[in-house]
């Protein structure tokens, strides 16, 4: 029972996380369009 | 060489945030009081410690606008910058802290959520940096930044409140792992390692995401600086 809790909130950590990270993304290639090419 | 350092950082990184779950879920003993839903201190707390981070360098930054604005505007453009992503990274900890207590408490406490001091400052904590991204998101003019600003250094005053909420008054929250009851905190030396690994590579983890937020918002700057000159040179 405990366990599940645990890889539940383990779970919900890293989404929020790479959710942010993927929010950093879209911007930072957003970005690129914008500058002409990848930097 | 920008990119491959980049890459080496990252790599670091992420073999810390490795080591940091390797010791929180299998070299710290399982508590004997809250079973395995103990382990979702070891990323509950740093998480909360570490969003006090984040939003100071939110108020720091915040108040460097203020003293900038008038005389050193490309200064005041920078320290912006960093007041936005000290409140982006903060929220994004801050939120964590806000669901991981609940799903912790369910098993241990048997509720979700109380209304406790330690509690509700977190949410009103939260309430106010999700305030202060929406203002500005959505305020339009050249004051946005210095009303964010005051609105920044108004905010922080919850978070000593916050901090010191489980110090001051009797709540459902636990003791703090540091200086709080004799009773409380970290007995086990491999609880204590877990929690130091895991509050060491959630730090490095949330400052090279404040870094790489700061990076973006200086060239989001840049691009809009253009746009207006452009635009001008148009008319």
């Amino acid at each position: 029972m405990g366990h599940s809790y645990m890889v539940a909130a383990y779970c919900v950590t890293w989404v929020i996380q790479l959710g942010y990270v993927a929010f950093i993304a879209a911007k930072w290639f957003g970005q690129n369009s914008k500058l002409g090419g990848s930097r | 060489m920008k990119k491959l350092l980049a890459a080496v950082v990252a790599i670091g990184v992420i073999a810390l945030m490795a080591w940091g779950f390797y010791q929180a879920m299998y070299v710290a003993p399982t508590d004997a009081a809250q079973g395995p839903a103990g382990r979702i201190f070891y990323y509950h707390v740093p998480h909360g410690m570490l969003c006090y981070l984040f939003f100071t360098v939110n108020f720091v930054a915040s108040v460097l606008v203020l003293a900038w604005r008038r005389n050193y505007p490309g200064r005041a453009l920078a320290a912006d910058a960093w007041a936005l992503s000290g409140a982006q990274v903060g929220v994004v900890f801050c939120s964590v802290v806000l669901i991981t207590g609940p799903i912790w408490g369910r098993p241990v406490w048997g509720i979700w959520w109380t209304w406790d001091a330690r509690l509700t400052t977190t949410l009103v904590l939260w309430l106010i940096y999700v305030s202060y991204l929406l203002v500005r998101r959505f305020a339009v003019g050249s004051e946005m930044q210095t009303l964010a600003a005051v609105l920044a250094v108004f905010g922080a005053l919850d978070m000593p409140i916050n901090y010191l909420a489980n110090r001051l008054w009797r709540t459902q929250h636990p003791s703090p792992v540091f200086g709080g009851d004799p009773d409380a905190g970290l007995k086990d030396p491999r609880m204590l390692h877990a929690f130091g690994w895991n509050v060491l590579a959630w730090a490095v983890w949330g400052i090279f995401l404040l870094v790489i937020r700061v990076v973006v918002e200086r060239r989001a700057q840049r691009i809009a600086g253009s746009e207006a000159e452009a635009a001008l040179a148009a008319d």
